[in-house]
């Protein structure tokens, strides 16, 4: 009985084999996240069927996973269980944990030394930060974003303001706060100056504050931070004193998902949320509004973020050679118009922007353009070895100093130990 | 003692109003234009227009299809199975009934989210991956359902079963014509528990299953948490109603009965 069962498997075993020798297509399988509304998945399953056609013999099967963590819990419990996609895109700052995982490997093995001066070379070097390590190339910039401020020119006006012009600097943020936050009679304030959400991961748009500020917060080999260099806890105590000491921002700790509609119902006149909030924004705002690059302090500065290509490791060489054409092709100008017009994403790479349909576009909607400018000042998004708690440690830090429950510096001397204690055998 | 009644009374319908607050959210804002998301306004327009634009951004009624197997499939093969282990347990006596017993307990103590790789290297290795079955499996063999329904056929007196076997009645149908009919209330509020869990169920079915054909609804869900663009409220809360809708209609046409059998099985 057993025997037969053997028999029957081996020969199953050699018809699969001989079968796959036959037709000499390369399966591929590739998750993606959705993170933005709309038609995100429909878009990339376009293109991949575009691709599909166009490539016979690769049979690429793209796979909706849900938001970037559960994207990427899939990924890695499909790794660990032996079965990986031979592609997946994954938030950009999950670079050390895969590497770490030991389930992705770097893309240079799978291109040209003329590819990689081309191609690799031809991204936006801020997104490349979170992509690269150690002289490698791990990740490939597709769905990445940077936040911006957007304002409300109606209020502007009202306040008695340039509707035309956003605040350039700190200051200049705190001194439009005040002409921009309005009481009723009784005292209680029906329109804040700006809104910059905090709750869930406040790092991401603290680094517009740290980055400005003259601070970088890791390192790029993911195993060193500064969370207590007098710069972040100057940064610190700003965003602390928007609310506490001038009165321009709602205190506490403020949500994400309605920070846009406040924007719209008029609670707020500013806002800094991500380019992701483009489309949203101008299909629904009642009024006329502007985007401006995050204002600054020493210098300009903001966080990049969003999700990259990785290739993962157990697949054939056939595989991943299919796999890099496929993120060629898809990352190539075109295709890149095409995903960011229908996104809101920042197109990675500086053809794209020069192709006749991004040209339309921008031309029809210029602030689109500022995300892709601030890039110019743009630096990694925080991502470490454990970034998972490396960066619970910070968030804790900032929302303890938001909600006032220690000092901007004490609540980052804290979060550098436990970061320091966590990386210490990366070092 | 009128007034002690009048609080109890006035208790229960804050608690009652607090419970259904999210509820009354949720239907609001699914039949009411996006404007009217954070506004109050009794003769707000009413709308269609958010079920419509729910349906169409995902495959919701393959979607329904799925998750209607999904939970048939596995509540008929619980029932199955936890019925005949339970009854083992409960009426013979054989060598490492107390280990094996433990050894479903245990179960109880660990959380199913750890097995994750676990599980999807076994479903990988027996070629599931990617089909209803695989979602199902892993809670097939359900301890709380075995531990459940042992307690209640313990509870049967074993003059009944004595009787039938008097009368020439063998196991199965002892088990089939005394014991099963007896445990009906602990079948309907296991079941009801079971298919409100595999109804809801997330990651696992999201982690197991790559394709349209085979995933359940809550996987169509996800596609409106869209955090970087922010959140359509109306939109959500509609495909939400519209998801959980056949498990609240049926909660409250089958409301009595529900509530009694739970208080019969000791589930609280």
């Amino acid at each position: 009985m057993f025997a037969n069962l053997l028999k029957t498997a081996s020969a199953a075993a050699i018809a699969t084999v001989a079968t796959a020798h036959m037709s000499f297509a390369v399966d591929l399988e590739f998750y993606f996240p959705v993170a933005v509304g709309g038609a995100a998945a429909d878009t990339i399953e376009q293109l991949t069927a575009e691709y599909s056609e166009a490539n016979p013999d690769v049979n690429i099967t793209a796979i909706y996973a849900g938001s970037y963590s559960d994207a990427g819990q899939k990924a890695l419990t499909a790794a660990r269980g032996g079965n990986p996609p031979q592609l997946s895109v994954l938030l950009s700052t999950q670079m050390f944990a895969l590497i770490d995982e030991d389930v992705i490997v770097p893309f240079d093995d799978y291109l040209s030394d003329e590819e990689k001066a081309d191609w690799i070379g031809g991204f936006y070097p801020s997104f490349m930060e979170n992509s690269q390590t150690g002289g490698n190339t791990y990740g490939i910039p597709f769905q990445r974003s940077t936040p911006v401020l957007y304002w409300n020119k109606e209020a502007f006006k009202a306040a008695g303001l340039d509707p035309e012009t956003a605040p350039a600097n700190w200051d200049e943020m705190v001194e439009m706060g005040k002409a921009l936050t309005l009481k009723d009679d009784s005292g209680n304030v029906t329109q804040w100056g700006v809104r910059i959400p905090s709750a869930g991961f406040p790092y991401w748009l603290f680094q517009g504050l740290s980055t400005p500020a003259g601070a970088i917060l890791a390192n790029s080999d993911g195993n060193k931070v500064n969370f207590n260099d007098p710069k972040v806890v100057e940064a610190l105590e700003y965003l602390v004193a928007l609310s506490k000491e001038h009165g321009v921002m709602q205190p506490g700790s403020i949500e994400w998902g309605p920070t846009p509609k406040a924007f719209f119902e008029g609670e707020t006149a500013m806002m800094w949320t991500t380019t992701g909030n483009l489309t949203n924004v101008r299909n629904n705002a009642p009024f006329d509004f502007g985007v401006a690059m995050l204002p600054a302090k020493e210098r300009r500065g903001a966080p990049t973020g969003g999700g990259n290509f990785y290739l993962f490791k157990d697949s054939t060489d056939e595989q991943k050679d299919a796999a890099v054409d496929f993120v060629q092709w898809i990352t190539a100008p075109e295709q890149a118009a095409t995903w960011s017009i229908a996104t809101g994403y920042i197109a990675p790479r500086a053809e794209a922007w020069e192709t006749e349909k991004m040209k339309a576009y921008t031309a029809d909607f210029p602030p689109a353009l500022v995300a892709r400018d601030q890039l110019e000042f743009a630096v990694a998004e925080l991502s470490t070895f454990e970034n998972g708690k490396v960066t619970q440690a910070f968030n804790d830090a900032l929302a303890a100093a938001i909600a006032g429950e220690m000092s901007a510096k004490e609540a980052l001397d804290e979060a550098q130990a436990k970061a320091e204690r966590i990386l210490k055998p990366y070092q | 003692m009128s007034y002690d009644r009048a609080l109890n009374t006035t208790a229960a319908w804050m608690l009652a109003m607090f419970w259904l607050l999210p509820l009354a959210y949720a239907v609001w804002t699914a039949f009411h234009p996006a404007e009217f998301e954070t506004r109050f306004e009794p003769f707000a327009p009413l709308t269609l227009q958010n079920f419509v634009q729910a349906w169409s951004e995902a495959p919701f009624a393959r979607y329904f299809l799925n998750t209607m197997i999904l939970v048939t499939g596995i509540v008929a093969a619980q029932f199955t199975l936890c019925t005949l282990a339970a009854f083992a347990f409960a009426r013979f006596t054989f060598r490492g009934k107390g280990l094996m017993f433990a050894l479903v307990l245990m179960q109880l103590l660990i959380m199913p989210d750890i097995l994750i790789v676990e599980n999807y290297r076994t479903m990988s290795q027996l070629g599931l991956i990617d089909t209803i079955t695989a979602i199902g499996l892993p809670y097939v063999a359900s301890a709380f359902g075995i531990f459940l329904l042992r307690q209640t056929f313990m509870t049967v007196p074993k003059e009944l079963d004595d009787a039938a076997r008097v009368e020439g009645c063998s196991y199965l149908g002892i088990l089939w014509r005394v014991y099963i009919p007896l445990a009906k209330p602990t079948f309907l509020a296991y079941g009801l528990v079971s298919v409100s869990h595999h109804w809801n169920n997330f990651v696992w079915p999201l982690i197991v299953t790559n394709s349209v054909e085979t995933r359940p609804l809550t996987v169509g869900l996800s596609i409106f948490a869209v955090t970087d663009s922010g959140i359509q409220w109306s939109v959500i809360n509609a495909a939400t109603l519209m998801t959980s809708g056949p498990l609240l209609i049926a909660f409250l046409l089958f409301q009595r009965q529900f509530v009694q059998s739970f208080m019969r099985a000791g589930i609280k």
